[in-house]
């Protein structure tokens, strides 16, 4: 059994994506049931994707977004003429 | 004022037309419909770069480089994946071209995260290694997880985090990523774990030391 947590965690983000074969997502599941070590593996893993999905959305610098346009429209004259 | 209304006329450009549309009409020298195109993908690749370099500066130049590289060579885009997808490649590109300075590590073998390679110990009866989280946010300030995950996803090395952002930050199949990192799909997969399981491992070992130190 002890060797399974081993060949399990190959299959962990596939599983944890939703992207894993159901009776291999029920093995798993199964011996989630039994192993605290995966158990806690499992939901640390999917607590990490959601901690790093949090915060709020980086927008460009207003500085940025001011000059850019002119920036982007030089070259582009440059490439096929005004 | 002026400038609203200017953002406005690319706004409703965008939405009158579709990608494909837009692409067309840029490659056959439209301004107008490449800044659409730009003004659809400007945040994203400014919130991959800040998240690849963790240096603001970095990243706007990141950004400037990445749309001036697609104006110099939007007639080699031929639809074969999303103009977005074709953009993120340029900026990684640019990314990488600015961390090339510093000293690029690998991540420890995948069993190593395992908390004991032997499996008579992992399942001795009781026997618990892993540091369960529970619930970060009832124990920790939002800033202070916040600290916590940027160290973590900045600490990785280059060709990690980029798998682990375009993989979950920016939701790309893993085959899509495969093409923009140039890699198998089995190889990009084993990327996108690794990165996931050493992330992990870090924001775990931050966790226990303040819930050790600051948590009552």
């Amino acid at each position: 059994m002890g060797r399974k947590c081993l060949d399990y965690i190959n299959d962990l983000n596939d599983y944890l994506d939703g992207e894993l074969d159901p009776s291999l997502c029920e093995e798993i599941e199964k011996h989630i049931g039994h192993c605290e070590n995966c158990r806690i593996m499992v939901d640390t893993m999917k607590q990490t994707v959601t901690l790093c999905r949090e915060g709020k959305p980086e927008k460009l610098p207003a500085a940025l977004e001011d000059k850019l346009g002119g920036i982007l429209k030089a070259r582009w004259e440059k490439k096929f003429g005004k | 004022m002026v400038k609203a209304t200017f953002l406005n006329r690319f706004i409703l450009y965008f939405y009158l037309m579709n990608e494909s549309e837009l692409i067309k009409k840029a490659q056959a020298g439209d301004f107008e419909a490449f800044s659409a195109l730009v003004n659809a993908s400007k945040n994203k690749i400014y919130a991959l770069a800040l998240k690849m370099t963790a240096n603001p500066q970095d990243a706007e130049d990141i950004v400037q480089d990445t749309f001036l590289k697609a104006i110099d060579n939007i007639e080699q885009f031929r639809g074969e994946s999303a103009f977005g997808t074709w953009l993120y490649s340029i900026a990684l590109n640019q990314a990488r071209a600015h961390l090339a300075k510093q000293k690029q590590t690998d991540l420890k073998p995948i069993e190593d995260y395992l908390p004991a390679r032997s499996a008579e110990e992992l399942h001795r009866e009781g026997v618990v290694h892993l540091f369960d989280w529970k619930d970060p946010h009832q124990k920790l300030e939002d800033e202070q997880l916040r600290t916590i995950i940027d160290n973590a996803i900045a600490e990785l090395p280059a060709k990690y985090r980029e798998a682990f952002l375009l993989r979950y930050i920016e939701e790309l199949s893993i085959k899509e990523i495969s093409k923009i990192i140039n890699e198998s799909v089995a190889s990009t997969k084993s990327r996108v774990l690794r990165a996931r399981l050493a992330l992990r491992d870090h924001i775990s070992k931050a966790l226990e030391d303040k819930y050790g130190t600051e948590v009552s």
